[in-house]
């Protein structure tokens, strides 16, 4: 017990010094596999304006809360060039799910097939589910794990926070 | 000299490289004495077309499995336009994974990984892949020596080289796999030993696509042959089908799953076995099966284990929405082996009836079959969510007995049958804060089904329950309930407290808690009840960290139809801290 609570109070410590410090995570030039079979790269999915990718799965129940906001926010800011991009992790046990799924929802944002964790890897989403805002140079501005009610908030403010640093919204009036 | 140079070339190098990763600590200690420590960190370093991830891990002893102080997993991949290059640790998928699927699923320490070299050529209308490599895969079985809970115990060696080609044609996609494994495998013999088995897949994949449908099936064939007297014996044919359609309506969705799978057939006490059973299916093919995935806790706990040796089954899901803020789901799924089984005069297990391709609920088949129906509600803006389901689950795990003569017949087997309610409810406020509660209620049969029948006359028609009460005496019923309720403040933190109890105990498995703290604090009585509070925190967008004092009721946790007894975690602490840099 006494090894955790001294770990424990190192790892808190460690934590917070490096909780100040902010580093640029520059993400490789992958490739992704999209729901209607073919493959693209990421940097190809930036052309347009910056992305922000989702990790889920069909048995994830707070990734399916949170993908009705992220629906909401791929209309919302289409204008702008920002997409959504919802990327499944679901295995071939559930994968048949997936477009029926989709397609049941009504969900018009951009879905990527993962099934065997390799994009979730090279972009660090360890638990799901997972947000990622990649701006057009493959930075990622903002990270975020797990979905709480009231996250969508904070979601929101991170894409319009993204959005104004590249005047996006500013040129498009 | 040389040191500028160096110097020079990794400054250019890490000016033109790409360095991510990501670690992750879980610590937990419990007044049982369980105990572990692991972390597991992840790096992705790029540079051009080059990507390289090693996983390391550190853990003495994990949560499952061995202690690993060292390079778990290493993958360098060279991915240029249409060809892919990977060296080192490979998880691949083809298909639907009716002939290869390696997994690293860490939750039960399930890693069918190969290690080895692939090379992908891929464009939109054609693409190949080639796959050599070495597959070291372990497991627990009772069948081998020093069966544990938390370490596997059996490991089987492959070597494997295969090859894979796909042709698309507007909405037509047509494919064709094949797969070399060339096995040792360890049989019970003193002194030990292993065998050598060549196990060989072919398979066809079809798949067709439109706005109105979409349809995918593979067929399957396998061989396996065994090295005998300096040449290869034939051993075993088998055979397998997985089909799946999708209709697209205006306001639902319906998914059709359908599996045949004929490696072999075992006896049912032996069918599980996979030290004596050899040349059938293979831990690295992991194909679909007609189970439901559920999101809630109970459910889970009593999941289907597909036997992926023998089995015939199906899965209707339908989801869809009534309006905009009401959605609905409804699953009947169902299966059974290919085969009645009854014992002959010297009770030993024969095959008896082939049954028909689609599944009927003979308990001599071992049938499965389930119900599943939930409604979500959505109101005041998203704020307001709900959720409702009832399931019903009836599946025959084990035939103990099945002796027929023409006059009587005599059958024993073992039954789980559930009825469970999951409901959610959350509500989000203006200011960030929000509310959930997760119910579960379940009522569980658990027992050995005795059916005797004499000159037609039924002698017993009856559950013996496992379930047995306070002082001693079998009640047919158990009732499960795990009640959670969070508090979060979003984006910061959330607490949940969780209790998961059960009104009796099964005989023969000693499942009381461990007098717990918690539990004597929120007054709530400490017998059959694992009680834990856990607090998480977001130091920053890319740092987690969690906290869980109390105790976890252990069990089976199930993942895509393989499953695995997790010990109880009574009365200690778990910590958590993820990190991305």
């Amino acid at each position: 017990m006494k090894n955790i609570i001294a770990f424990t109070i190192s790892l808190l410590i460690i934590s917070f010094l490096y909780a100040d410090q902010k580093r640029d995570i520059m993400l490789p030039d992958m490739s992704i596999k999209l729901l209607d079979g073919k493959n693209t790269r990421l940097s190809n999915l930036l052309e347009d304006g910056p992305i922000l990718v989702e990790f889920w799965a069909t048995w994830c129940a707070p990734c399916k809360k949170e993908m009705i906001f992220l629906e909401e926010f791929h209309q919302k800011y289409a204008e702008t060039g920002f997409r959504v991009l919802a990327i499944s992790t679901d295995s071939p046990k559930s994968m048949s799910k997936v477009k029926s799924y989709i397609r049941a929802k009504k969900h018009t944002f951009l879905v990527g097939l993962d099934p065997n964790q390799e994009v979730a890897k090279k972009m660090n989403a360890m638990i799901m589910p997972t947000v990622l805002l990649i701006d057009r140079n493959r930075k990622v501005s903002w990270y975020h794990q797990g979905f709480v009610p009231g996250d969508e908030k904070e979601i929101e403010a991170q894409i319009l926070r993204l959005l104004d640093s590249y005047s996006i919204l500013e040129s498009k009036k | 000299m040389i040191r500028i140079i160096l110097f020079v070339a990794i400054s250019f190098l890490y000016a033109q490289m790409s360095f991510t990763g990501n670690t992750e600590t879980r610590i937990g200690e419990s007044s049982s004495g369980y105990y572990y420590n692991e972390t597991l960190i992840n790096t992705n370093l790029q540079y051009g077309a080059f990507t390289n991830w090693i996983q390391i891990e550190y853990s003495d002893p994990p949560e499952l499995g061995r202690p690993i102080n060292g390079v778990r997993k290493l993958r360098l991949e060279y991915d240029n336009g249409p060809i892919q290059l990977k060296l080192g640790d490979l998880y691949e998928i083809w298909g639907r994974g009716l002939v290869l699927n390696s997994v690293d699923d860490q939750s039960i320490d399930r890693d069918t990984g190969i290690r080895g070299l692939t090379l992908l050529y891929n464009n939109d209308s054609f693409s190949s892949q080639f796959v050599a490599g070495k597959a070291d895969i372990s497991q627990s079985t009772i069948n081998a020596l020093g069966f544990n809970n938390r370490r596997h115990n059996y490991q089987v060696s492959h070597n494997l080289y295969g090859l894979t080609i796909q042709k698309f044609i507007r909405n037509h996609d047509l494919g064709f796999s094949f797969l070399q494994g060339l096995e040792k495998h360890p049989v019970n013999t003193f002194p030990s030993d292993t065998i050598e088995i060549k196990n060989q897949f072919h398979s066809l994949n079809y798949s067709y696509d439109n706005p109105l449908f979409d349809f995918y099936s593979e067929y399957i064939i396998s061989k396996s042959y065994v090295f005998d007297e300096d040449r290869w014996k034939s051993h075993s044919n088998g055979r397998g089908l997985y089909s799946n359609l999708n209709l697209y309506f205006n306001l639902f969705s319906l998914n059709l799953e359908y599996i045949n799978y004929r490696y072999s057939s075992i006896d049912p006490i032996s069918r599980f076995n996979i030290v004596d059973y050899y040349g059938n299916s293979q831990p690295y093919q992991n194909p679909p099966v007609a189970v439901y995935i559920h999101e809630n806790v109970l459910m889970n706990r009593i999941s289907h284990q597909t036997d992926f040796n023998n089995e015939v089954g199906y899965k209707a899901e339908l989801i869809g929405s009534f309006s905009e803020n009401i959605d609905f789901l409804s699953i009947y799924s169902q299966s059974n082996r290919t085969h009645t089984w009854v014992m002959d005069e010297n009770f030993m297990w024969i095959k008896d009836q082939k049954l028909s391709s689609f599944p009927n609920f003979d308990p001599a088949a071992t049938p499965f079959k389930e119900f599943y129906s939930e409604l979500t509600v959505r109101a005041l803006q998203n704020k307001l969510f709900f959720k409702l389901g009832y399931a019903n689950m009836k599946d025959i795990i084990d035939l103990l007995q099945n002796t027929v003569t023409d006059t009587s017949q005599s059958l024993t087997y073992s039954l789980t049958d559930a009825k469970t309610i999951p409901l959610t409810l959350s509500y989000s406020f203006s200011n960030g804060w929000s509310i959930e509660s997760r119910i579960e209620l379940q009522w569980l049969k658990k027992g050995y089904w005795w059916y005797e029948e004499k000159n037609n006359q039924i002698i017993a028609d009856s559950l013996m329950s496992i379930f047995i009460d306070e002082d001693g005496k079998r009640i047919n019923q158990e009732t499960n309930t795990f009640i959670s309720f969070t508090l979060s403040k979003s984006p910061k933190w959330s607490l949940t407290l969780t209790s998961d109890r059960t009104s009796v105990k099964e005989s023969f498995i000693e499942n009381n808690s461990i007098l717990n703290p918690l539990e004597k604090f929120l007054g709530i009585d400490q017998d059959k009840n694992w009680v834990n509070i856990e607090f998480a925190y977001h130091i920053t967008s890319s740092m987690r960290f969690s906290l869980l004092y109390g105790s976890l009721k252990g069990g089976l946790l199930c993942t895509n139809g393989v499953c695995r007894i997790i010990e109880p975690f009574d009365d200690g602490f778990k910590v958590g801290l993820s990190t991305v840099f």
